[in-house]
């Protein structure tokens, strides 16, 4: 049992693969992307030899937008919307890290109610990155029904996050020190009704998707990644967990209220596209219960700007009033040009697709010195490479999809 | 209590009817969807969603708060909003003065709210819409005169306000939004 | 100058061929048009939107799809350069021309004046003629010299490889059960449909159809996340049009074909004498029967994904095939102990 990667044997990989001979010429080289319905922004190069993916050549790269060298022009605070836009449907996930290390470097600490509150928005966002990939995955294989069905729930959680934050994707809600609003009177009551209503219809889709007879045939023993071969490769999020590593950066360093809410994380050990779809769909169920509790917790403690006292003590009286009536934080002036101490920090944090990580430098400027982004799509991409070969070229939107890769975020 | 990792396992597939008995629990639910539909489309024109007041949507001036201290300006991260400079008279010297007020570019707005947030005194707030839609680039442009006042709302005068309320059974649910409560 | 007209006009109303016009062509159209906007609206119902809607919201949208004829229709035809000129134009049209083929050989009434051919062999003509239009596809899936394109085209002859025999087995069933091959005398012999009596053909005959119009288990050669298109990927304007309505027209070349063997054809009404009788009235509820038949067809759109070309193959040899042998076998024991 051997396949040839680039004229090495798959199996010195300690992968094991269906049967291919080596061939070296008459390969038949297919361009999967960058326009096509099935890539998304990038190019997949692909050699098969008759219906067997020979070589895979994941081609990053096409919706670069220089980020870090971006954020090194611009106030550390206006870094926040930027680095949202790598993935927007993971806005909070994404960037609530970049601000524990700004925290970090301003030795800070968010008073607990901030903490809850970017806790409840992350898992908010972490459950819509998930039905999004999920919608993805389902039209990749040619699920059409999954597809609408996801993006549709996913609406619940942008109405949600929109009530929480003011706006739908792009939320901009953590800053350095806290978060930005409080919950409205009735978001406890809306939210414990969405909860509800997933776990029920988390039901139909276990049965109309993944334990649909033609789907899980479909994924079983699709694009399996050995816990050995994931660690080496250096995977992370659903598709480390699958493959039966017991990692997540909520688990290894809590941030947020992370080490007060109870939740489980859910570990598989197949390591097949399947195994990697349960990990999401377990996923969204942790993620329900951590919303109620951080719901509870909002609800059971008294109202007081989640904001550190250094921008909130020394506060003109309109802030408190503009709090009271719209639960709304007013930013301090001096947030916008805000000098920090020289210093270097590293955050990392669990976005819906893996474990994010910053490392912020600063040399006493308003503008950062450096910011280094490790984004969990990045390092997921070389399943592409390594797993890819020895399947046949219908698996490819399937392990495509099953590890959610999201160009945006990768290319950064 | 931090997390704790759980190891599962893929639901067990075995059994000569466990095939039949998916296949049958998919139909089921797709014939059940068939004859219940269950829609949330909203119809857009004719219809809208009537935003809360706390949506981040256009963001519109209120020169008589404005202190001109370009706070917002500074901390605008898209660099939509700037400062110009014009001749105002002081209304109780009657001199002429230099004074700075923001204005906004809508082509590059983000919509994230830094500036109303940031604004010392107020003087800005957002309205909860966003939709309208420029006949040209130089349109979205504001000056002065646009920014003072709150953006007419065309969408609003053909369609049906709705709401979308979260609902346990359907998701969401869309009911008619009462007419009138305009701030 | 009249023998002209007389010479049109015997070729007019040569029986094959106003058949072919009158229910092939003009049958089909307005039955296709129906379905696939049955298709797009039931899929939409299933997965909570609305469907085409805009275009007229009285009659739910259902002249969308003859605003979108009217859009194909007008649209550009672009050739590639690269192209085999002559076989990228000609294959979809004579596709689309040979899937409503075998509606010309089957017989719409009991009366023998408006039989198009006489019926001594017809259920082997017809399934002779379904076996013709696939070739096409690959041909135009060859001839538009695009990767993705020969790649459906490929994947479009393996599925050919495996329902073609699960197609024909059983639907021959019945003229096992009957002991003929005249699908008057089928249709005749129906007293309770034959689908109550063997219903394993029939859900082996469900399944090959499935597999050869592209429905949605097994929409294998055109999955747009693989292959674009598969053998349309290069076509524009109305030979993609074409291309996309053969699958269906020949969804209801075939839908006619097993409603004459397994739901009793023009079963509760009896052909009389007259045009209208003898020909309309039981034409009509075949076209019927055919149509609520394609509307279950397309509800698995909105049920299922699709399966990877060698599950589907395999699913066809290992599952279905038999499936179909069993429903043969059923056919000779009933036929042995008189039933039909």
């Amino acid at each position: 049992m051997s396949v040839w990667v680039y004229g090495e044997q798959k199996s010195e990989l300690g992968l094991e693969g269906t049967i291919t001979r080596k061939i070296e010429e008459d390969l038949y080289e297919v361009f999967i992307g960058p326009q096509h319905p099935g890539s998304g922004h990038m190019r997949i190069i692909i050699r098969i030899d008759g219906d067997i993916i020979v070589e895979a050549d994941p081609d990053m790269g096409y919706v670069h937008r220089t980020m870090e060298k971006l954020a090194e022009g611009r106030e550390w605070i206006k870094n926040v919307p930027l680095f949202e836009r790598m993935a927007i449907q993971d806005a909070c996930n994404v960037t609530v890290s970049y601000i524990i290390a700004l925290e970090r470097i301003l030795d800070i600490e968010p008073p607990p109610r901030a903490k809850y509150l970017r806790t409840l928005l992350c898992e908010i966002n972490r459950i819509a990155a998930h039905l999004y990939g999920f919608g993805i995955f389902g039209v990749f294989i040619g699920h059409s029904t999954m597809y609408m069905w996801s993006f549709a729930d996913r609406e619940v959680m942008v109405e949600l996050a929109e009530r929480l934050t003011g706006a739908r994707l792009t939320h901009s809600y953590p800053i350095p020190g806290g978060a930005r609003k409080d919950i409205p009177q009735d978001f406890p009551q809306a939210a414990r009704k969405a909860v509800r209503y997933f776990r029920r219809r988390l039901e139909e889709y276990r049965k109309i998707f993944l334990d649909n007879p033609v789907t899980r045939k479909r994924l079983e023993g699709v694009g399996i990644i050995p816990k050995k071969i994931a660690a080496e490769l250096g995977v992370v999020g659903p598709v480390a967990r699958a493959s039966g590593i017991k990692y997540d950066a909520r688990l290894a360093e809590p941030y947020d209220a992370y080490d007060e809410v109870e939740f489980e994380v859910p570990v598989f050990e197949e390591g097949d596209a399947l195994a990697r779809a349960w990990v999401k769909f377990e996923e969204i169920k942790q993620s329900l219960r951590i919303i109620e509790q951080a719901v509870d917790w909002l609800e059971r403690h008294p109202r007081e700007a989640p904001i550190h006292d250094r921008f909130w003590a020394k506060s003109p009286p309109l802030w408190k009033k503009v709090f009271e009536a719209e639960g709304r934080v007013k930013l301090l002036p001096l947030m916008a040009n805000m000098k920090l101490p020289p210093g270097r920090a590293m955050a990392r944090s669990e976005t819906a697709r893996g474990e994010i990580i910053y490392y912020v430098e600063s040399d006493g400027k308003s503008t950062p010195y450096r910011v280094r982004i490790v984004s969990p799509s990045a390092r997921n991409a070389i399943v592409f490479k390594y797993i890819a070969p020895g399947y046949k070229v219908m698996d490819l939107p399937t392990i495509y999809g099953s590890i959610d890769y999201f160009p945006p975020e990768a290319d950064r | 209590m931090p997390a704790r990792p759980v190891v599962k396992r893929l639901p067990a597939r075995r059994g000569l009817f466990a095939g039949f008995k998916g296949n049958v629990d998919a139909i089921t639910i797709g014939l059940k969807y068939l004859v219940d539909p269950k829609r949330i489309t909203l119809i857009y024109p004719n219809e809208y969603i009537k935003l809360d007041p706390g949506y981040r949507g256009f963001i519109v001036l209120e020169p008589k708060k404005c202190i001109n201290c370009s706070s917002c300006a500074r901390i605008c991260p898209a660099a939509a909003m700037r400062m110009i400079r014009r001749m105002e008279e002081d209304p109780k010297t009657g001199k002429k003065k230099m004074k700075l007020w923001p204005v906004i570019n809508y082509q590059r707005c983000i919509f994230c709210g830094y500036c109303v947030d940031v604004c010392p005194t107020e003087a800005l707030y957002t309205v909860p819409y966003h939709d309208i839609v420029y006949e040209n680039m130089a349109e979205m442009d504001w000056g002065l005169e646009t920014f003072v006042k709150p953006p007419e709302y065309p969408t609003a005068k053909e369609g049906i306000p709705v709401k979308y309320i979260v609902d346990e059974e359907k998701g969401l649910v869309k009911v008619r939004a009462e007419e009138g409560e305009e701030e | 100058m009249a023998g002209i007209i007389d010479l049109i006009l015997s070729i007019i109303f040569y029986p094959p061929i106003y058949q072919l016009v009158l229910v092939g062509l003009t049958g089909s159209l307005v039955v296709v048009i129906f379905i696939i906007w049955f298709e797009r609206k039931a899929t939409a119902r299933v997965q909570r939107r609305l469907g085409p809607y805009h275009i007229a919201p009285r009659l739910a949208g259902l002249p969308q799809l003859v605003a979108d004829l009217i859009r194909y229709a007008f649209q550009e035809v672009i050739i590639p350069r690269t192209a085999d000129r002559e076989l990228f134009v000609l294959a979809p049209i004579v596709a689309t021309v040979l899937s409503i083929l075998p509606i010309a050989v089957v017989p719409l009434t009991s009366n023998p004046a408006y039989w198009p051919i006489p019926m001594d062999y017809s259920i082997l003509v017809a399934l002779a003629l379904t076996t013709v239009s696939p070739i096409f596809l690959i041909v135009a899936g060859w001839a538009s010299n695009n990767k993705f394109s020969i790649i459906g085209g490929v994947r479009e002859a393996f599925v050919i490889t495996a329902y073609e025999m699960i197609a024909i087995m059983s639907i021959l069933s019945a003229s096992a059960a009957v002991l003929t091959f005249n699908l008057v005398e089928i249709v005749e012999a129906q007293r309770i449909w034959y689908i109550l009596l063997n219903p394993i053909a029939f859900l082996a005959a469900f399944l090959s159809v499935l597999m050869a119009t592209s429905g949605f288990p097994f929409e294998i050669p055109e999955s747009e996340n693989e292959v674009v298109a598969g053998p349309f990927t290069e076509y524009s304007g109305l030979l993609y049009g074409l291309n996309m309505g053969a699958a269906y027209m020949k969804r209801f070349a075939f839908s006619i074909l097993m409603v004459l063997v397994f739901l009793g054809g023009w079963s509760p009404y009896t052909p009389g004498e007259g045009i209208l009788s003898g020909y309309l009235i039981p034409s009509l509820i075949v076209v019927a029967k055919a149509a609520i038949l394609m509307m279950i067809f397309s509800l698995t759109r909105s049920i299922y994904g699709r399966f990877r070309l060698d599950q589907a193959l395999e699913g066809a040899w290992r599952l279905v095939f038999p499936m179909a042998v069993l429903g043969f076998g059923l056919a000779l024991l009933e036929a042995y102990l008189g039933v039909m």
